[in-house]
């Protein structure tokens, strides 16, 4: 379990920073630094599972300070979108390095876009 | 003065990146693709395409090469378009570039033209596997405005 008192440093290559936190019993948040490359989708993924057994009706990833994303964790994010089902994952990020993939295989259709986490946070289900 | 106008008109710079062939060192093969790209006065999202096209063709190379053998990465700069030549040494008889995947769908969309290559392996090589590889081009894009 991440302790939030504590100051993280960045993430480097090949590490990826995630951390998940229920503000309320309606909202799950997992937020991601780093590159989701193939070194770290496996941790997204397993962030994502955690994210997805949460029982709050609002899923949110924020994804704003994520610097790059390949196919590979493209295909992790498409899973679990897959896998919120009637949820719809709630993904924030204006950054190019994470809506150009996105945008150029269609799958931005498959989740609600923000541009800030408090958009994303909102109390509209 | 960019850093291409030292070159005749028409011949590509060369940029050869060799690296061990794990997907540690991929992150520094990328961040090469980007700046070249960047340098080349390519449009914002042609740099994000070719950084994304770069990764995931080496990644492909990566999964299929031999235990503790090289990635070579070889950037042709040309005007208006990069040219990538990835291969590896692979480490079984029978690998190929696998073109079936999520990943190579992205990268056919990413690149304006990608292939897959393959060489079987030469008698008397140091290693048993074929040789394969990928190579894509990329367009700058729109000029900037």
């Amino acid at each position: 379990m991440l302790d939030p008192t504590k100051p993280r440093p960045s993430p480097g290559p090949g590490e990826l920073g995630v951390t998940f936190e229920q503000p309320d019993a309606h909202h799950a948040l997992l937020v991601v630094e780093g590159e989701i490359d193939t070194l770290t989708a496996g941790s997204l993924e397993r962030a994502l599972t955690e994210l997805l057994n949460a029982s709050a009706e609002v899923l949110v990833v924020d994804l704003s300070a994520v610097t790059f994303l390949a196919s590979s964790g493209l295909a992790v994010l498409i899973r679990a979108a897959h896998q919120a089902g009637e949820r719809r994952l709630r993904l924030v990020s204006t950054a190019r390095a994470v809506r150009r993939p996105m945008e150029i295989t269609g799958s931005d259709q498959l989740f609600d876009l923000y541009p800030d986490r408090a958009a994303a946070l909102s109390p509209e289900v | 003065m960019s850093d291409w106008d030292s070159h005749p008109p028409g011949e590509p710079s060369v940029v050869e990146v060799r690296t061990s062939a794990t997907a540690a060192l991929i992150p520094t093969i990328r961040a090469v693709a980007s700046d070249l790209a960047a340098r080349a006065d390519f449009d914002l999202d042609a740099i994000s395409d070719l950084r994304m096209a770069v990764d995931e063709a080496c990644a492909t190379l990566v999964d299929v090469a031999a235990p503790a053998s090289m990635l070579q990465c070889t950037f042709r700069v040309h005007a208006e378009h990069i040219e990538v030549h990835a291969h590896v040494h692979a480490g079984s008889a029978d690998a190929t570039v696998s073109t079936d995947t999520f990943g190579w769908r992205v990268l056919q969309t990413l690149a304006d033209h990608v292939e897959a290559l393959r060489q079987d392996s030469v008698v008397g090589a140091d290693h048993a596997g074929p040789t394969v590889g990928i190579r894509l081009d990329k367009h700058a894009g729109m000029p900037p405005r």
